[in-house]
């Protein structure tokens, strides 16, 4: 198998920055037939998918593509989620604005119904979460080893023909988290000691 | 198109912790422009969550469509420039045209010594 070349954090092909830049590619629906979806929906949906399926991602081309898109972003919070949901909230909110809310399963029943009072008098509330429920569901997010190997291919031209033999067993490995992959794949790139960069040299 | 120009004086890109940075900021703006913001903030790369601090921040409200300014910068004694295993730590100017996305921006090397510090051998003692 071929060895991958060692590079510096920021030339890293996996590195976080160069993966939030990812652009979501629906892979059913069209981005017209998504936003028909929503509109249908009255601007009332969920994401759904488990960790590292690309809700996020999605979430967030959809705020890009609505206008007076409000983004809460529940992940990583130091505050309370509900505190911090609240506090990233436009005051007031208007009939204008949409809410997209990332890791809305991050509330518990009690938070999930604040914000929802909350955001009553906005155009909608779109959130990602990782089982169906609290609104209809928009999308079932999912993942595949082909995606996979074509992100691979994408972020990492230069290497992916040394990565691509291992990635059906990384991918089967992580149970289809492509954000972990990822981070395994950077500890390849970062030729990592003790790490797995020395199961793929 | 605004068009957006950033230079160190002398074109100077190393700099050690506490001494300042000097730097002329011209723009020639197309359309409507609140506010030029001038900023010096160091960012991360690599593995996990980015951070990105903003040090200081000069702005000019209601800028005539071209111009030019001179800025002086005060670094702090840290963080500074490194690269490691996990992340990579740079320093930036940046020029921003609001509200847009149009900027210019000067990567800068902080560090006591002209090479960006590597602490990828560490582990090796």
């Amino acid at each position: 198998m071929s060895t991958i070349a060692r590079c510096r954090p920021s030339e890293n092909p996996f590195a976080s920055h160069r993966i939030d830049a990812i652009n979501y590619r629906p892979q059913g629906p069209t981005w017209n037939e998504l936003l028909a979806d929503l509109e249908r929906l009255q601007w009332r949906a969920a994401v759904v998918g488990p960790e590292g399926s690309g809700k996020t991602t999605l979430l967030e081309a959809l705020a890009l593509r609505t206008q007076s898109a409000v983004l809460v972003k529940l992940g990583g919070a130091t505050t309370s989620p509900l505190t911090a949901a609240i506090t990233q909230l436009p005051r007031p909110i208007k009939a204008r604005h949409t809410v997209f809310v990332d890791a809305a399963e991050r509330l518990g029943t009690l938070g999930w119904w604040r914000l929802r009072h909350a955001a009553r008098n906005g155009r909608g509330l779109v959130a990602t979460l990782h089982s169906p429920g609290r609104l209809p569901t928009l999308v079932q997010c999912t993942t595949s080893s082909a995606l996979l190997r074509q992100l691979v291919r994408e972020l990492a031209p230069a290497d992916a023909q040394g990565l691509e033999p291992t990635l059906d067993e990384l991918f089967r490995r992580h149970g289809g988290d492509l954000r972990l992959c990822f981070q395994e794949l950077y500890d390849v790139c970062a030729g990592r000691a003790g790490g797995p960069a020395q199961r793929w040299a | 198109m605004s068009v957006l120009e950033l230079h160190t004086a002398g074109g100077d890109t190393w700099f050690t912790p506490g001494s300042t940075v000097s730097c002329d900021a011209s723009w020639h703006l197309a359309g409507e422009v609140d506010r030029l913001e001038l900023r010096l903030f160091w960012y991360t790369e690599g593995k996990g969550t980015q951070d990105v601090v903003v040090v200081a921040q000069r702005a000019v409200e209601r800028p005539e469509s071209s111009g030019h300014g001179s800025f002086r910068f005060r670094l702090p004694e840290g963080p500074y420039s490194f690269s490691g295993t996990l992340i990579t730590l740079k320093w930036a100017l940046e020029l921003s045209a609001l509200p847009g996305e149009e900027t210019a921006r000067v990567d800068l090397l902080v560090a006591p010594t002209p090479v960006e510090i590597s602490i990828q051998g560490l582990r090796e003692y």
